[in-house]
């Protein structure tokens, strides 16, 4: 198995700030990879790193089988960066603009760039100051994917994209994939990794707190249970509740229809059978997103 | 495979230049309008009958000799104390400090040069093809000065020999380029363009004001070895001639300068 980003212990420190500190990441090539993370979680500088536009404090990276800093320029043809801040300034089109990075990066076919742009539906004719947020993100978008590099560097790519771009934006994504790329992409909006990516660091003062694919982290996930019951005395359910020790913020309303709620962290088989026995009139197990689940984790993570 | 669209000559340099083109008009209008100002008047102030000379003499000494006023009768003093040494080098200082502090500390701070550093460039050709953008604007606007002082030489009765005036305008853009390289190097080991613009006019005011204080008496004319601004003009190139060895020196310590900016940026962060 081959990877295209490997980091051993990489560590950034600004004084006695940790930005990132004992990153351990392996991103096998030919995958979707994401990370998610809280702003300041590191995601941004470790991107960073692996582009050499910052050198670390300690530990090592490996990129396409070459450290960033050894490997250059000739590295850097290989990938595609989109920056999490995209500032665009000047008195240059988009069409120049690009032109301009196709120069100083890899190869880009002939057409490229116009079926990228009309694909996402960016006018390149324009000026890159009059263009909106969700415009320049588009830019920056054509310029990373424009060569068809090897790997592919996202940070936060969908922010300021509507709905469908950003479907659009899955799709280029998947067809990178299918064309043996590696796309390593970071989001704090987590709906996106759950959609685009096949395996999942969540990332925590600089360190990964957790790796999986997207399923494995739904398995941990924590589930909302809303059960309403009649027929039955409250405490009656309270008791047969409160042992159960895959449940917790249990609240127990009693009435004509005692209305109970509560979380369930994995399987929920003890729960049911433990509801078995009364007259259940309504069961409703919500999945929380991975956003809430992997808010759990952080604080989980915290309070440890 | 058809031949895609692939790495070009100096892309870095090109981009500057396309980007600055507008401002590089406007400072060509500058420089010509400066020489289109003071050169035809001397024929009418600074002849050797029209008595201009009463009027320096008016002039406290001191003075006159920190403007670099002491000849003005001559055609070469008078270019040299109009054009080369005041408008001309208060405008190419300015030029060289906007254009040196932009290219990359400017760029850093504004973010731009993240996504450059992110493709198949290195570091040293940003810094190679940026100031090469900024030095190739310098020489255009030594070039336009040069051939307008020449357009004038007759009209004007200035008076010069051709060679001095390429001499005198080799002289003028040493300066700028030796400004610009402080601005150049400093932006690229700081990242701060108020440190560079800082460096870049620092050294121009500094080798003028060293220049200045060593006019005004024998027991410091010593501070003239250590002005620049000496170095370019002290030996008079509109009327002696080029000075291969000041011309020399001035270059040579902008390289120099240049070169380690380029190590340190190298080296270091790039921040967002």
């Amino acid at each position: 198995m081959t990877y295209a980003i490997e980091t051993h212990a990489l560590t950034k420190r600004y004084g006695s700030n940790s930005a990132l500190e004992g990153l351990d990441l392996a991103v096998e090539t030919g995958s979707v990879f994401g990370m998610i993370g809280p702003n300041g979680a590191g995601k941004t500088t470790a991107m960073r790193l692996l582009l050499d536009i910052i050198r670390p404090t300690s530990g090592s990276a490996t990129v396409l089988g070459k450290s960033p800093i050894a490997g250059g320029a000739a590295l850097r043809r290989d990938i595609g960066f989109l920056p999490g801040e995209l500032l665009l300034e000047g008195r240059i089109t988009g069409r120049s603009l690009l032109k301009h990075y196709a120069a100083i990066s890899g190869p880009v076919a002939p057409g490229r760039i116009d079926a990228l742009s009309e694909r996402l539906g960016l006018d390149i004719t324009r000026h890159v100051r009059t263009l909106s947020k969700g415009n320049k993100q588009k830019l920056g978008l054509v310029q990373a994917f424009m060569h068809e590099p090897k790997l592919l560097v996202l940070d936060e790519p969908t922010s300021g994209l509507d709905p469908l771009v950003q479907q659009e934006f899955l799709s280029m994504v998947r067809e990178a994939q299918h064309n043996g790329q590696t796309v390593f992409l970071s989001s704090h909006v987590l709906s996106e990794i759950q959609n685009a990516a096949d395996q999942v660091a969540v990332l925590r003062n600089g360190t990964v707190v957790k790796v999986g694919d997207v399923a494995s982290l739904r398995a941990s996930a924590i589930r909302r249970v809303v059960i309403d019951f009649t027929d039955a005395a409250a405490d009656d359910i309270r008791t047969a509740l409160i042992a159960l020790p895959q449940l917790d913020n249990l609240t127990v309303t009693a009435g004509d229809v005692v209305h109970v709620t509560g979380t369930v962290e994995g399987h929920i088989d003890a729960l049911v059978k433990a509801i078995a026995s009364f007259h259940v009139v309504d069961l409703r197990v919500e999945e929380q997103d991975l956003e809430s689940s992997v808010i759990d984790l952080y604080s989980n993570e915290a309070t440890k | 495979m058809s031949q895609p669209t692939s790495a070009s000559f100096l892309p870095l340099t090109r981009r500057n230049l396309a980007d600055s083109w507008r401002g590089l008009l406007g400072w060509t209008a500058g420089v010509a309008g400066a020489i289109f100002l003071y050169v035809p008047l001397y024929s009418s102030f600074s002849g050797e009958n029209a008595g201009f000379d009463e009027v320096i003499k008016s002039i406290p000494e001191g003075l006159s000799s920190t403007l670099g006023f002491e000849d003005l009768t001559s055609g070469a003093g008078y270019v040299q104390a109009t054009f080369l040494g005041l408008i001309g080098f208060v405008l190419f200082t300015i030029a060289a400090t906007l254009w040196s502090s932009a290219a990359i500390a400017g760029d850093e701070e504004s973010g731009s040069l993240e996504l450059t550093l992110a493709h198949g460039v290195s570091r040293v050709q940003i810094m190679v093809e940026r100031s090469l953008g900024v030095m190739l604007r310098l020489l255009w606007l030594s070039i336009v000065s040069a051939l307008l002082i020449l357009a004038l030489n007759d009209s004007s009765g200035i008076d010069l020999e051709p060679a001095h005036v390429v001499a005198g305008c080799a002289a003028l853009l040493g300066l700028g380029v030796l400004a610009a390289s402080f601005g150049l190097a400093v932006g690229a080991i700081t990242g701060r363009r108020a440190f560079a613009s800082a460096a870049a006019a620092g050294i121009s005011l500094l080798g003028y004001i060293l220049n200045s204080l060593g006019n005004q008496s024998a027991d410091v004319e010593w501070l003239h070895s250590l002005s620049p601004y000496h170095w370019a003009f002290g030996n008079s190139p509109l009327s002696e001639g080029v000075d291969g060895g000041s011309l020399g020196l001035i270059f040579g310590i902008s390289a120099v300068v240049l070169a380690l900016g380029g190590v340190v940026f190298n080296r270091r962060d790039v921040s967002a």
